[in-house]
């Protein structure tokens, strides 16, 4: 018996040993940055490639990954070709955290590049930590005012005005043009909304009527609801819709279908405005004329204007038969800007020193929008603002009275200003050789 | 202590030491799926011990592990309670909830109670968008905070994650195990196989179905907790419908008459979405077939464990050895 229980104690020793033999080796040392290697650079995006938001947010990876194409094309970075690894987060704050989760420990990308959607990117922001990691996380697709404080996200760069501002600059120009109206909001009960209702209480706008409701139940039942139960009632002059587009185009839809027009019409957030995207949703142009609408960007109907004839010419040659719209010019805008920190970072690019390359330099960038972008050593805020437009017959948002006047804010207690916009020219061939 | 007893605790101690060393040796991403499975190990462990001791089926445990998420999730962020405590709270109300359902659930089987189960697992977690204090769709953020400095700068947010859910696993695996070999244990199995027979020798079925069901439930609120953790935001997204069908196929998979199998069955359940993911590099449609895939591989397995193996591979296993032992 007593030999038995030696024997056993033996095994059991022995065994401990040779686990802690097997494991107590070291593991190998990191080599070079991670995610740069010398023929390429691995970014990752998390975006909706499935579920509601899909149709049209879905477009931003594609319209990156075709003016990272372009660049690639013509010599890449220094010679590195970026690959764009996207990942499908179905617009769900979960998935957005386990795809970044893969992003990072998976594929290990360099830097994370045009994340989407606020409460999504919110989720895997705090859980991956990636500013304590010191992973870039860059031109965010979100105007989450909180994505721009350096003090809490020390390596996120926002790109997309925020909503405080968008809301700040909705209630300058009502209170300048549409005093005393029944105003009524609808908005989506998020950080998104919450972020937006935070900019109409600073700026001191009151609504006749708030209509909250959870991301995704926007459908044209819902729709139906707000505008039987809430809107008409109420004898509504203006409604603002600050949600995604999905929500936009089921409210809009609906309305046409029970010819429902506010007195003054409809006034579209810029994350839900995108005309062409509405159009294709089945929103008939008829109920969209008219509606005032927000851009920080050209319109993508405006041939006049360099990025656009750029931007349209590569997109056409990658992505063929996709519908050139607003979504795409964002992407392809934070692509070109990614472009622009990657070679100011230098030839041998650290996230340290990406970081530090926009902070220094990413306010002179080349970009397609008509406010300046802001950032400093103290400032990740990109885009500051807006112009104000009119949906015309064909859909396109054009400046109220055939001038473009900029508006310009920021997420605090500041003023809106009015500014002139002094846009950098487009490099070459929409290739950057900033350094 | 009994000598068996004392035995398996040193098994569970040898196992632990060996996975806190494992934690060591391998990169990030296999520390992350090693919380990942230690903590459907747990959801199936209590699959187990609901279908395959007790004889019930559940197809809602995704439903009670929104319940102990939501539980740690609010302790933390409402009251301040330390995580550790927030997650010894999630498995008790979790227990209490599921004693609670298991009381509707002893009146009912077969089917009627796999449909009342999955009723829950579709309803249950939308309702977080109906209590503001619960945070909608977009959930309740939940941070346990960084792991203790004495373990040093390179020790990762991961690995404590890993740490934490390894060592949750192992005690309800201790506990799981000394239960199951009790008289409770032997009880439960008698009553998942022929309760008039239970009944005739003086215990109470209804009874002990109800505990079996609170004590499942509280493994799987326990489960839903860590899940919670890992991810930092308790949401109606991180509970599904294809949570629960994944647990309760993790537990065919694992062989649901017995505990031995519960590793395998979660690491082949962390294991999918790789296995998914280089399918469709192979294939070249890295987008649409990777986020349908994982749900097609999970339905085929499901189907192949019940044809294949029924009683899972370790019961395949051990005839084998078996038969392999008689021929010599």
């Amino acid at each position: 018996m007593m030999g038995n229980t030696t024997r056993k104690r033996a095994i059991l020793a022995s065994a401990l040993l040779a686990l802690t033999g097997l494991f107590a080796s070291a593991l190998p040392a990191q080599a070079a940055e991670v995610g740069v290697t010398a023929k390429e650079i691995k970014l990752g995006i998390t975006s909706p490639l499935s579920g509601r938001a899909a149709a049209v947010y879905g477009k931003v990876p594609g319209a990156m990954d075709a003016y990272f194409k372009h660049v690639n094309a013509n010599g890449g970075v220094y010679g590195r070709s970026i690959k764009l690894i996207s990942k499908d987060d179905a617009y769900l704050p979960t998935s957005a955290v386990a795809q970044t989760n893969q992003l990072i420990l998976k594929d290990k990308v360099f830097a994370i590049v045009g994340a989407l959607g606020t409460a999504n990117h919110l989720a895997a922001l705090r859980s991956t930590n990636l500013s304590g990691r010191g992973i870039p996380d860059l031109f965010v697709n979100t105007g989450f005012s909180a994505f721009a404080d350096p003090a809490k996200y020390k390596t996120t760069f926002a790109v997309l005005p925020s909503y405080r501002m968008e809301a700040k600059i909705m209630a300058k120009y009502i209170k300048d043009n549409l005093a005393n109206k029944k105003i009524a909001l609808i908005v989506q009960d998020d950080d998104f909304g919450i972020d937006a209702a935070a900019g109409f209480t600073q700026a001191g706008l009151t609504f006749e009527k708030t209509i909250k409701f959870p991301a995704g139940k926007d459908t044209a039942a819902d729709a139906q609801g707000w505008i039987t139960n809430t809107l008409k009632p109420a004898n509504i002059d203006l409604a603002i819709i600050f949600a995604t587009t999905s929500t936009t185009a089921a409210l809009l839809g609906t309305a046409a279908a029970l010819a429902y027009r506010p007195t003054n019409g409809w006034m579209l957030g810029s994350v839900g405005g995108d005309s062409n995207t509405l159009i294709a949703g089945k929103v008939p142009l008829a109920i969209l004329n008219g509606a005032i609408g927000f851009n920080f960007a050209p319109d993508p109907q405006d041939p006049t204007d360099e990025y656009v004839a750029e931007f349209k010419k590569i997109y056409a040659k990658y992505v063929p038969g996709s519908t050139f719209d607003l979504t795409v010019i964002q992407g392809m805008n934070s692509a070109m800007l990614t472009v622009q920190a990657l070679r100011a970072a230098g030839t041998n690019p650290t996230r340290k020193g990406l970081i530090a390359a926009i902070k220094a330099k990413g306010s002179t960038f080349a970009h397609a929008g008509f406010t300046p972008l802001n950032y400093s050593n103290s400032s990740h805020v990109g885009y500051n603002g807006y112009w104000i437009g009119k949906y015309s017959a064909t859909g396109a948002l054009l400046p109220i009275d055939g001038k473009r006047t900029i508006y310009t804010t920021d997420s605090g207690s500041g003023a809106v200003k009015v500014i002139t916009s002094a846009r950098p020219k487009l490099p070459k061939d929409g290739l950057p050789t900033n350094k | 202590m009994p000598k068996k007893l004392k035995t398996r605790l040193s098994l569970f101690i040898l196992l632990g030491w060996a996975l806190l060393l494992l934690g060591d040796r391998v990169d990030e991403l296999r520390v992350y799926q090693g919380a990942s499975i230690a903590i459907y190990a747990i959801a199936i462990g209590s699959i187990v011990l609901l279908t395959g001791y007790s004889g019930q089926i559940s197809l809602g445990h995704g439903a009670l592990m929104a319940v102990g998420g939501y539980v740690a999730a609010l302790a933390s962020v409402e009251f301040g309670i330390p995580f550790w405590a927030g997650f010894i709270l999630a498995a008790l109300i979790s227990g209490i909830f599921g004693g609670l359902l298991g009381i509707a659930a002893a009146r009912l089987s077969g089917p009627y109670l796999a449909g009342t189960t999955l009723a829950l697992a579709v309803g249950l977690p939308s309702l977080a968008n109906q209590f503001p204090i619960l945070g909608g769709e977009q959930g309740l953020y939940f941070d346990i905070g960084m792991p203790p400095q004495q373990l040093g700068e390179s020790f990762t947010q991961y690995k404590w994650f890993y740490w934490i859910a390894a060592l949750a696993a192992l005690i309800v695996f201790f506990l799981l195990s000394n239960l199951l070999s009790s008289r409770y244990g032997r009880t439960w199995r008698g009553i998942g196989s022929n309760e008039t027979a239970i009944a005739l020798s003086g215990s109470n079925p209804q009874r002990l179905k109800i505990v079996a069901f609170a004590l499942s439930s509280a493994l799987a609120g326990l489960s839903g907790a860590l899940l919670v953790m890992t991810i930092s935001t308790a949401s109606p997204s991180a509970f599904p419908l294809a949570l629960s069908l994944s647990v309760v196929t993790g537990a065919v998979i694992a062989g649901v008459s017995s505990l031995k199998g519960v590793i395998f069955g979660s690491v082949i359940l962390v294991a999918i979405p790789e296995i998914a993911d280089a399918i469709s590099h192979r294939v070249g449609d890295t987008l649409r077939i990777s986020s349908t895939l994982p749900g097609l591989l999970i339905s085929i397995l499901l189907v192949f464990a019940v044809l294949v193996t029924p009683n899972g591979p370790g019961e395949n296993l051990r005839h084998l050895l078996h038969k392999g032992k008689s021929h010599k």
